[in-house]
Parts: structure tokens; sequence; C-alpha cells
């Protein structure tokens, strides 16, 4: 699914933000990629979804070879990567409806596929109760199943979550994470980004441990190093 | 599915719009200022080209016929002449309508009637008078007929010529210097506009840089990113266009009589100038509020959307 090759990242004159990384996840897989502060994880997935570009190496993506993509690609790239981040990015004055509905239409999504899609990825979220509630209405785990729920609407085979419990109390974290390995389980690859040592500890899946730009661990079955 | 997408997009530019009104407001009322200005300036041409065509149409230079040429003679030189392609008209005036014209100019100079009375017979020899299309040709013309055998006929004299070329000189002139002025001035607008609606689009993009994020973040194409500021920006160029139709008529009739008064005989009826080249005018404004805003939005959005 993610293939990464030799990338390096550096910023001038001479600070490395990764350096060397080599890297393979294959389809369906539950990933998670851990660390402390300035690692380099968000880089990383920055990489991934194409909004830096890596200074050495390259990647490929589906099959995509992404490494020097065109301003104008990155849009069909970005339709097929669900994202979230740890800042909800939720728009305040929309509903859970318009806040979903939103990302369909900025692609140019006709309005009864619309009406059809957000109710299945709604349904998928917990959140079909809550339909038109505004994001003030909603607790942080809510939101962010929003958020998860906004990320699924293009049936991405690959789901990219930057710190998404990073805000939330331990029992929103656990139905976030539970979600996570839900999607996961339908056949969405999830690369999940965290520094939550009891997260990664109870997954039991792959855990990558980035230190200072660099792999410094891949375990199958893992757990937080650091 | 394009329908779809320009009425997302002219929606996320109505949005847009709205949600710094007055923002817009004033970046709408810059942009009539501009307009204005330029409307002043082809107003200006416009008014300029009007007085000269107007001198130059009555402009007419009559050439004296010597004693010997005979009626005959003048009227085969009149219709050579009006072989020539540079001339509009060649007329034969008869020494007894030259008196008469001579007469109708003097009415009030009872001393020259009387002289002339007092004469025995007509002084005045025929003449010819001609209008060219062009009062430059003048010159070309009466060298021309300054080398052809009828010379000996015509008594060449160039004063009449130089007096309306001095008026016409002089009018370009200050004209030019009018407008000159102006295009500074409409340059001076047209920078300003272009700066505020470069700014105002930044704040548009600021304000919406939440939406925009998202928009990017889920695989918005970058022309749908892009395009409800280019589309903010015409809007911005049409309701100024608009304001500057419904001020135009009240000001041209506020400024009718001061041209009537300044241009007199050579006036020109603004308000009707104005209806009958209405989409002619209303075109070129829409089209410079239109590049004013869109060259604008597009550098806004090329810097701060990085798309």
């Amino acid at each position: 699914m993610i293939k990464l090759k030799g990338i390096s990242k550096f910023y001038k004159p001479n600070i490395y933000a990764l350096k060397d990384i080599n890297l393979d996840i294959a389809p369906g897989e539950f990933i998670s990629i851990v660390g402390q502060s300035g690692t380099g994880k968000t880089t990383l997935i920055r990489l991934v979804i194409a909004e830096e570009k890596p200074t050495e190496g390259q990647i490929v993506i589906g099959g995509w070879d992404i490494t020097g993509i065109q301003t104008r690609e990155i849009p069909f790239l970005r339709r097929q990567i669900g994202v979230v981040f740890q800042d909800f990015k939720l728009l305040k004055k929309k509903t859970v409806f318009e806040n979903v509905a939103f990302a369909l239409e900025s692609c140019g999504t006709p309005k009864n596929k619309i009406i059809n899609i957000i109710p299945q990825v709604l349904k998928i979220v917990g959140l079909e109760e809550k339909i038109d509630r505004y994001p003030t209405q909603l607790s942080g785990g809510e939101q962010q199943r929003v958020v998860i729920a906004r990320s699924l609407v293009h049936k991405p085979r690959l789901l990219v979550a930057d710190e998404p419990t990073g805000n939330l109390d331990s029992i929103n974290t656990k139905e976030i994470i539970d979600l996570l390995k839900r999607i996961n389980e339908l056949g969405t690859t999830v690369v999940l980004v965290t520094h939550n040592r009891e997260v990664v500890n109870n997954l039991r899946k792959r855990v990558i441990t980035l230190d200072n730009g660099q792999i410094i661990g891949d375990q199958s079955k893992g757990r937080y190093l650091l | 599915m394009l329908f779809l997408e320009i009425s997302r997009v002219i929606k996320f530019a109505v949005q847009s719009f709205f949600r710094n009104i007055w923002l817009s407001v004033v970046t709408v009322f810059i942009i009539v200022l501009s307009l204005v200005s330029i409307s002043i300036l082809l107003t200006s041409n416009i008014l300029t080209q009007h007085v000269l065509s107007v001198l130059e149409e009555k402009t007419e230079v009559y050439i004296d016929l010597t004693k010997e040429a005979t009626t005959e003679q003048a009227q085969v030189l009149v219709s050579e002449l009006n072989k020539l392609p540079a001339i509009k008209e060649a007329l034969f005036i008869t020494p007894e309508q030259t008196l008469e014209n001579f007469k109708k100019r003097h009415q009030d100079d009872p001393l020259i009637i009387e002289s002339l009375d007092s004469l025995e017979e007509n002084p005045f020899t025929g003449s010819i008078k001609i209008k060219t299309h062009d009062i430059s040709d003048f010159p070309v013309i009466l060298n021309e007929l300054s080398k052809k055998d009828y010379s000996r006929f015509l008594e060449i004299e160039d004063k009449e010529f130089t007096d309306a070329k001095l008026l016409i000189t002089k009018i370009t002139e200050y004209s030019k210097k009018i407008q000159n002025a102006w295009t500074i001035i409409s340059s001076i607008f047209v920078i300003i506009s272009i700066l505020v609606v470069y700014n105002t689009i930044q704040i548009n993009i600021y304000t919406q840089r939440e939406e925009i994020g998202i928009m990017k973040l889920v695989g918005a194409s970058n022309s749908f990113v892009r395009s409800p500021f280019l589309i903010v920006g015409m809007v911005y160029s049409l309701i100024a266009v608009v304001i500057l139709v419904i001020i135009s008529y009240p000001l041209l009739v506020v400024l009718q009589p001061y041209v009537d008064s300044f241009f007199q005989e050579y006036s020109l009826n603004l308000v009707e100038a104005f209806a009958e080249n209405f989409i002619k005018v209303i075109g070129t404004e829409l089209l410079i509020a239109t590049i004013i805003t869109v060259s604008s939005s597009y550098l806004a959005t090329r810097k701060y959307l990085h798309v």
C-alpha cells in the first residue's frame, strides 16, 4: 500500500526531519507510528499526503509513485486517502451533516449521492442520531468521529490519523481507537501516529518507532518502546 | 456535473462576498472610483474627437479664381477637383454669390457695405469651395493644385487653411494635456484598485482558511478551491459597473451645461452619446474592471492558496 524507499527530508540550512526511511506497509495493515515530539512522525504523514515533497527517496502509494507529484494531481491522491488530525478541523457553523457533505460538495459529488453516502458513514462512526447537531453540541470524541466520517466519504483505501486522540480523555480515546480498528477490519489500511503508550500497547499491532528522524524499531505486534 | 460544480463555486463565492461585506463594499467603491476616472478619460476623448470632427467637417477653403477664368473653365475645374479622392466636395461659387456672402458676413459693418455699393462693378471673382475628408490633406491638395495646368486660374492662398489647422492643433494639444493628466490619475486609481482587490482576496482567503484547508484535505480540485475567489473578483467588477451605470446618467445631466458652455457650438449631448455607445462603453468598463479584479484575485490566490 505504501512504499517509502530511502526517504529523507531536510530543511535549510541543514536540519534533518527524516533520514533514510525505508518502510513497506501492506494493504489492510494497521500500523502505529510512535515517537517523541519532533521525531518526524508528522513530517512522514505530510509526505504521504503530498503536503510536502521528500528531499531524497521515493514514495509509492497504491502503486502510484508520488515522489514528484504535480500540484494538479494532488487532489486525486487526497481522494484516496482519508486524513484525521488532532485538531478536529470541523466548521463550527455547519451541522454534522453539512460538515460531512462539505467534503463531498467540494469534490463535485451530486446531491443525491451525498444524501445516500452521509447516513452510511455516520452509521459507521455511530453518529446517525446526531446528524443535525453542531460541533459545539458534541463531545470531543464525537467531533473526532465526525472527522473520521468525513474522511471515509470517498471510501479511501488508506486512512491516516495523526494524533487523533491527542485532545481526548481515555474513554473517548478508546472509542476512537475501536472505531479505527473497525474501519481497518472493513479493509482500509490505517496508519496511526501517536505517542499514547497505552493505545499502542493495547492495540498489539505493528509498531514503527521513530527517533531523531530515523526508524529505530519495527515490530509486527509491538509495544511502545521509548 | 459541470453545472453542479459551477453552482457550488458561485455559492462559495457569494458566501465569501457576504462574509466580509464591508470589505466588499469598500473594494467595490474603489473600483467604482477607478471606473469613474477612466470614464472621464473616455468622455474627454470622445468629446475631443467630436469637436475635432465637427471642426474638420466645418472647415472649408475658398480658393479664388483669377480674373481670366471663365465660368465654363471654373466648372471644368470643379468637376476635375471632384475626381480627386482626397476631396470630399468642390463647389463653384459665382462672383455674385461671393458678393452676396460677403455682404451677409459684414451686414453689421455699414462702412464696408457702403464702400461695396459705391463700386460700379462686382470686385469679386468667382471662387471654388473645397471640403476634404481629412484636414491634413489640405497642404497636399493645395500643393497639387499649384502644380497643375489650371493653377493659372487659381489664386492659391492658404491662410484660411492655416487658421483652421492652428485651431485644430491647439485643441488637439489641449486635449492631449488633459488626457495625459487623466491617464495618470486613472493609472493611480487602477493601481490602488489592484492593491485593494489583492488585499481583499487575501483577507477572504484568511477568513475562509478552515474551509480551504478542509477542501484541500479532502481532495477538492485546485480550480474548485481557487475559482470562488476569482468569481468574487468578477462580482466586484459587475457591481461596480452597475453602480457606474446608475450614477452615470445623473452625472452626465449635471455635467451637460458645463460642457455646453465650454464647447458651445461644438458641444455634444452626453446622455445621447452615452446611450448610443452604451454597449461599447459598458463593455469597455466591464472589461477593464474584470481585468483589474481577476488578475489581482489570481495573483492573491497563487500566493496564498498554494494551489
